[in-house]
């Protein structure tokens, strides 16, 4: 049992050995470094291998999660920070994803960067005098920030508390920041680096203030629950055991007194009754004992008394409940930055400056599936007013980048848009209160969309450009790369026979809309049934733009005749794992015993994994008691009236989606240019990309610029200002004594005095005149005077 | 035990100074600079040898001692008479406060040392000055003794002075000048409160009051072992007069345990002697940290002096400041600190952003490095600051926010200093600084920019590197203080990522170099190459062994938070009745004041109202 966390650890750190090996002796390791990538691969694979093992013997284990800590980093008294680890089903299906997709992609990359093993000249970077630059190749360069990626992605992925889950948040951030620049010498490529790492951490801002609050009120960042001490889980859901039903409540309702009573009294408890972990075992949302008493203590110092009735009554108002939903908006804002949702969705089209093996792992299959990833892990934290935010967020999104993705021409930003919206599916998902929904298309994405990325990057290998309006008819130079894609479109937009069997894509798209569809029925909403139908024509979207994709791609005549001469199949260390991957975005969600999707042996086990929670609806009460927000429970969906529903509208819309594009790109009923020229506001503002671009300059760039030259000129026209004149004065004041002071009185005093006694010296030359007969009548005088005095004045 | 610290620790404080003498005497080549740098970088490596020998546990007499018993107190103190008229002592000791920054002033004294040799100029009063101003720096961290830590810190102010001014860029006497002043107003202020504070004491209060045992006596080095209080009790009781000291752990002791330093000053109802002297300590250490609005000569100083001082400037001289406000502000007038916390955490948070939008705007690449100083030194005050507030409260965050300061001290010297450093690499090439005349380093340096790029990433915050875990301490501990504050803090770190990464764009990608004098940019040296990667090394070690450090300092961290806890809970706890029946008991002589007094006295005692009501939490 406890050799699970060591696999997995395992599998976790030989990417970080392959990093540091090739990082130390990358450019030595065979000719030109090609060993770098046997290196990376080796240590991929075998996290695969030990992945597949952890796999095999979870099945064995019934306990719900392992957590436990490895490593601690800092601690001072009970609160630490720690490197641990939280497996359950969703860790270990994770796992394997992660490293089965990474591997293939890791061989494609082989075939992909070859180039690299010699000089490059780069025709996109023209210097001053008007050359191409010509540089060293970097092929283990790019294998090493593979390897650093792998080892981050794991330590999300195994994270046994939110702050390492933010620490490799930032490292998989600064993998990603290496990997979109990798081309350094490209001026677009390390500013689209530097918006994707800025924008990322205008999310990682709200994370932060996420973790503020949960560590301060709480008190510890672990998910579960490690050595008898609870961790946030537990604390936001305290088990609500049957069989002890009054402790339960007391616990679940009445925070403020066991605190009070016994602070830690709850916590032995609970990891008792862990052992008999039923299904019948509530855990329903509670504000924490922490965040009532921080909300309390914000009272108090507003001047309110904690008076016992009010401390009831702020108890049944659920105070603090207010700090529970910033948590959630917290770490969903970093969510939003690195799954590239709206309103920070910017820099994910930008990212794909990053070789193609990059933008198919990193860019669509799993780091920008952390969020949701993430969003999926912390579910049980969230309430129904943040469910809702995110469900919006993902609504939103999906359309957005839909729309956009319709007027996209280069081939991978099509692509990059189609993952944003994808994403926004998932977001949505888990925001309607699809956990498994989610989740499954978390992983059905991520092998389909990495097919599709790959597929797109054996084309751009072959005709060395990203412009679809270079492409077309390309079906019969390279057939490998063609049919795996078509086999990633019909994945990606879902097809199958309705009620029957369907691709991957099939089964998590249905699923999505189920639940959408059991939100808008539940809550009589407008805005409710709005998002379901925005999901279900996003589907329609989905399915237009894919295949305009793929039909000005493959079919058709060729647009540009040189280009299409030099084309050609991709080696097999680039089609093999095309074929692969092709394999699992077919059988990846298929159910193998029966047409019930839910039966699919990766539904089921995600099924196993979904957080402990009521099972019942979320519901969320406004100020007067009533119920305006109810988040469905997800295996209410499972019924087959909506389930029929679901799949017919979903199949639906993606047939007259596939069916436009047909018209338009394959058979040409319709010049597409005719139809831009028609909504042409519409088509402007869909190739501006919603103008985001440029809002976001106007609104955050230029006048963050501003006010920085501002505080600048601050220190130089103010306050330094300030300091020289305070100088200057010192040295005015200084001269001013010198002159007025020292030169006019002082020695104004010294010389007059000076110039008087002079004068009387000059007063007293006028009386020696050298005449003999004047000093003696003068010494008469004198002695006559003298004598007078003494006898007249010592007398007396 | 006596004899071994006061041996060791003179010959650390005053080795440099020792080389310093020696290459002043003749016997010493004139002609020979070569000689004279390798002499002055022996003598600082000896010095480093030294200060890593008491750093072993274990390896002397008076190395760092992990035993619990002594690992949170002060260490190898020593207490010699120096002018007994005043009561001025010779006074050291080290702690985990102190001892780190040592090591953190050793390593780097080294590292400059080694980064010096590009200078050509009086060489031999170079390296003499540089060696004066180590001993200087040594001797701040490990002063005890009030009037002593000053002597030491104007030692080290002067040789600053000319290093700068001699050695420095072209406007070089208006940065020196600058600096002079501005640090010499800081230790004039400095110079007032410690005599303010020198002439209220009176050790004769310690010795009268029942709250202190013989052990905290013990501790502040006021008698060498338990069995003499008793005499040195009966000996101060029956001195005539007050007996003034200038021991700084005596004076924390009178701050915290007696009502010496609370009269007000001039007049009743005015300001305590220890809020006047708060204030005027607190603006000293805020000059030298330096924090906004006295900040702005070290934009100038940095971009003038050369590259080693600057590593030592902002490796270890900033240091000083922080340190000041944990060793000497906190202690000694906690009351002061309770009340201004606001000040302090503001001055914190808008340094940090103040500093990181200036660092936007700069074109110089030496002043952006500098402007990030300042930055990255809003973390120290605030994890500092928000510390105050929350006496009798969750100490535990208090005393992660205070470690995180300190952290962050130690991670800034490692970061600041390469950063200074590889900005002096390049400017010894091509003799320019301008940010948008760079480019393309990466192909023509591709080790130095690999060394770069983790250095700045350090700085940057990643988790991994050693900023990170400052930072994150710091953040984390703010929340509960103010929550406006934790979410200024918190986006902070979307402008540091800005311009660092702009920053790097600007240098080290991109496809050719811009500037002038393109063919001198050669790869990194061997001598250079020895001094960034010790750097880089420290950087990663901190980043994911921040036990390294936190294993020192953490014990006396908490010490102090937990002392000034201690002093919280029996003065601004006293709320009701029993409460401050446990304050009586707890020092007699105290004016238990009604904290939860409805009309503070000014307005800045606000935070007062504010405090945690954790009293009323557990009665119910």
């Amino acid at each position: 049992m406890e050799t699970i966390p060591t696999l997995l650890g395992a599998a976790w750190l030989l990417p970080l050995v392959s990093f540091t090996l090739i990082l130390l002796f990358g450019p030595r390791m065979g000719k030109a470094g090609k060993a770098a990538s046997y290196v990376a691969i080796g240590a991929i694979g075998g996290g695969f291998v030990l992945s597949l093992i952890a796999l095999f013997q979870w099945r064995g284990i019934d306990e719900p999660y392992l957590a436990g800590e490895w490593y601690t980093l800092a601690q001072f008294d009970s609160l630490k920070l720690t490197i641990g680890y939280y497996v359950d089903t969703l860790t270990v299906v994770m796992f394997c994803m992660v490293t089965l997709i990474a591997t293939c992609i890791h061989f494609y990359a082989v075939g992909y960067m070859h180039e690299e093993l010699h000089d490059v000249t780069d025709h996109e970077v023209t210097l001053a005098d008007g050359s191409h630059l010509t540089r060293p190749g970097r092929f283990h360069r790019f294998f090493q920030y593979l390897s650093l990626f792998c080892f981050s992605m794991l330590g999300i992925v195994i994270s046994g508390n939110i702050a390492m889950t933010f620490v490799f948040w930032e490292l998989v951030g600064i993998c990603s920041y290496f990997l979109i620049g990798f081309y350094i010498e490209r001026k677009s490529a390390s500013t689209a680096a530097n918006k994707a790492f800025i924008v990322n951490r205008v999310g990682d801002m709200g994370m932060i203030i996420g973790l503020m609050v949960l560590f301060t009120t709480l008190g510890t960042f672990n998910f579960g629950d490690v050595d008898g001490e609870p961790g946030i889980f537990s604390l936001v859901r305290p088990e609500v055991a049957h069989h002890d039903d009054h402790a339960g409540r007391d616990a679940a309702a009445s925070p403020f007194a066991t605190v009070a009573l016994a602070p830690k009294a709850d916590a032995g408890d609970q990891s008792d009754h862990h052992g008999d972990h039923t299904a019948h075992a509530t855990r329903p949302l509670v504000v924490p004992q922490g965040m009532f008493d921080a909300a309390v203590r914000d009272r108090v110092a507003a001047g309110e008394e904690a008076t016992a009735e009010n401390l009831e009554a702020w108890q049944s108002s659920k105070l603090g409940y207010g700090l529970l939903v910033i948590a959630g908006l917290g770490i969903f804002c970093g969510c939003v930055g690195k799954s590239a949702q709206f309103p920070l969705h910017v820099w994910l089209p930008d990212a794909m400056e990053g070789p193609t093996p990059v933008s198919a792992l990193v860019h669509s299959a799993t780091m920008v599936a952390a969020g949701v990833f993430l969003v999926g892990r912390f579910y049980p934290v969230f309430t129904p007013e943040v469910l809702l935010a995110i469900a919006v967020i993902g609504c939103f999104t999906l359309f957005m980048a839909a729309t956009i993705a319709i007027t996209a021409t280069d081939i991978k930003r099509v692509l990059a848009y189609s993952t944003l919206s994808q994403l926004g599916y998932m977001m949505f998902a888990l925001g309607v209160g699809g956990w498994v929904a989610g989740m499954l298309h978390l992983i059905t994405h991520a092998f389909f969309k990495s097919l599709l990325f790959m597929c797109s990057g054996s084309v751009i290998h072959a005709v060395h450009s990203n412009e679809m309006t270079d492409m077309g008819g390309l079906l019969k130079k390279m057939p490998i790369t063609a049919y795996t894609m078509l086999v990633g479109c019909l994945a990606i937009i879902g097809a199958g026979i309705p009620l029957v069997i369907g691709l991957s894509g099939y089964y998590s798209k249905d699923a999505i809309l189920a639940q959408a569809m059991l939100f808008a029925e539940q809550d009589e909403n407008g805005l409710f049934r709005l998002m379901f139908f925005v999901a279900a024509g996003g589907a329609a979207i989905t399915a237009f733009y894919m295949f305009r994709l793929w039909f000005m791609t493959f079919l058709g005549e060729p647009r540009d005749a040189h280009r299409y001469e030099h084309a050609h199949e991709s080696p097999k260390v680039m089609t093999y794992p095309l074929l692969v991957l092709s394999f699992f975005a077919i059988f990846v969600a298929t159910p193998l015993t029966s047409l019930d999707m839910t039966t699919a042996p990766l539904t089921a086990a995600l099924d196993e994994a979904r957080p402990a929670d009521d099972h019942q609806a979320r519901t969320a009460e406004d100020a007067a008691g009533a119920t305006w927000l109810s988040i469905p429970y997800e295996h209410d969906s499972h019924t087959a009236r909506i389930h029929t529903q679901a799949g017919l509208i979903a199949f639906g819309t993606a047939m007259g989606g596939l069916l436009l594009a047909c018209c338009i790109y394959w058979w040409r009923l319709v010049n597409p240019r005719e139809v831009a020229d028609m909504f042409r506001p519409i088509y402007r503002f869909l190739l501006g990309k919603w103008w985001f671009d440029e809002l976001y300059d106007r609104l955050f760039v230029q006048p963050t610029f501003f006010f920085s030259r501002i505080i600048a000129g601050i220190d130089k026209n103010l306050i330094d200002w300030l300091i020289d004149n305070l100088a200057a004065g010192t040295r005015w004041f200084c001269v001013g004594f010198d002159t007025w002071i020292d030169r006019l009185f002082v020695d104004g005093l010294v010389n007059w005095t000076a110039r008087k006694i002079y004068a009387i010296g000059l007063a007293f030359r006028a009386v020696q005149t050298g005449n003999l007969r004047q000093y003696i009548v003068l010494i008469v005088v004198g002695t006559v005077a003298l004598f007078i005095l003494a006898t007249f004045g010592f007398a007396g | 035990m006596e004899n071994a610290a006061l041996l060791w620790l003179s010959v650390l404080v005053f080795l440099p100074a020792a080389g310093a003498l020696f290459l002043m005497l003749p016997i010493v080549p004139r002609s020979n600079p070569e000689a004279i740098k390798r002499i002055a970088l022996g003598v600082t490596l000896a010095t480093l040898v030294v200060s890593i020998l008491l750093a072993i546990p274990g390896m002397q007499e008076s190395s760092f001692s992990f035993d619990p018993e002594a690992v949170n107190k002060m260490q190898s103190v020593f207490n010699v008479g120096w002018i007994p008229t005043f009561n001025i002592e010779y006074f050291m000791g080290f702690d985990g406060i102190s001892f780190p920054l040592v090591l953190l002033t050793t390593f780097i004294s080294v590292l400059a040392m080694a980064a010096s040799w590009p200078i050509n100029k009086y060489v031999r009063a170079y390296c003499v000055l540089f060696l004066l101003l180590e001993t200087g720096m040594i001797g701040v961290f490990l002063a005890l003794d009030f009037f002593l830590f000053y002597v030491f810190w104007e030692v080290m102010l002067l040789p600053m002075y000319f290093l700068i001014g001699v050695w420095g860029g072209p406007r070089k006497e208006y940065a020196a000048i600058k600096f002079f002043l501005y640090t010499l107003l800081g230790s004039v202020l400095m110079l007032i409160a410690i005599l303010m504070l020198y002439f209220k004491s009176d050790l004769k209060v310690l010795a009268e009051s029942s709250a202190i045992d013989n052990g905290q006596l013990v501790a502040a080095g006021l008698v060498t072992d338990a069995a003499q209080a008793d005499a040195w009790r009966a000996e101060m009781k029956a001195s005539e007069g007050a007996r003034h000291t200038f021991n700084i752990l005596a004076l924390q002791l009178m701050g915290q345990h007696t009502e010496l330093f609370s009269r007000p000053v001039f007049g009743e109802g005015g300001y305590s002697l220890q809020w006047w002297a708060f204030v005027l300590l607190f603006i000293g250490f805020a000059i030298k940290v330096p924090s906004v609005p006295v900040h702005t000569w070290l934009p100038d100083a940095h971009v003038e002096a050369p590259t080693p001082i600057s590593m030592i400037l902002a490796g270890v001289l900033l240091k000083m400041g922080g340190y000041g406000i944990i060793r000497i502000c906190y202690p000694i007038c906690p009351e002061a600190a309770f009340d201004l916390a606001w000040w302090v955490c503001g001055i914190g948070a808008l340094s940090m952003v103040y500093g990181a939008f200036a660092a936007l705007a700069q074109k110089d690449f030496k002043r952006l490095v500098a402007y990030s100083s300042v930055s990255h030194m809003g973390y120290v005050i605030l994890g500092i600051g928000v510390a105050s507030v929350m006496y009798g409260g969750a100490t535990s965050y208090w005393s992660m926010g205070m470690n995180g300061a300190m952290f962050q001290m130690i991670a800034h010297g490692i970061s600041s200093a390469g950063m200074f450093f590889l900005v002096g690499v390049v400017y010894d090439r091509v003799h320019h600084r301008e940010l948008d005349k760079f480019g393309g380093l990466f192909g023509k340096m591709p080790v130095y920019s690999g060394l770069a790029i983790v250095i700045f990433f350090a700085g940057l915050g990643l988790p991994g590197l050693c900023g990170f875990i400052g930072e994150v301490l710091v953040v984390l501990s703010v929340w509960p203080f103010s929550k406006t504050l934790a979410i200024i803090s918190a986006a902070v770190v979307i402008l540091t990522a800005a311009y660092i990464l702009w920053t790097l764009q600007r240098v080290y990608l991109g496809p050719e170099y811009k500037g002038p004098h393109g063919e001198a940019l050669t790869p990194i040296t061997a001598r250079e190459w020895s001094i960034a990667v010790p750097l880089v090394i420290f950087a990663i070690l901190f980043g994911v062994y921040p036990r390294a450090v936190l294993d020192y300092m953490e014990p006396s961290v908490s010490q102090t938070v937990e002392d000034l806890t201690q002093w919280g809970k029996a003065n601004n706890f006293a709320r009701d009745d029993s409460a401050e029946g446990e304050a009586a008991e707890v020092s007699l002589e105290r004016r238990a004041e009604p904290a939860a007094k409805p009309a503070a006295p000014a307005a800045n005692r606000e935070a007062r109202v504010n405090r945690p009501p954790d009293h009323n939490l557990v009665r119910q």
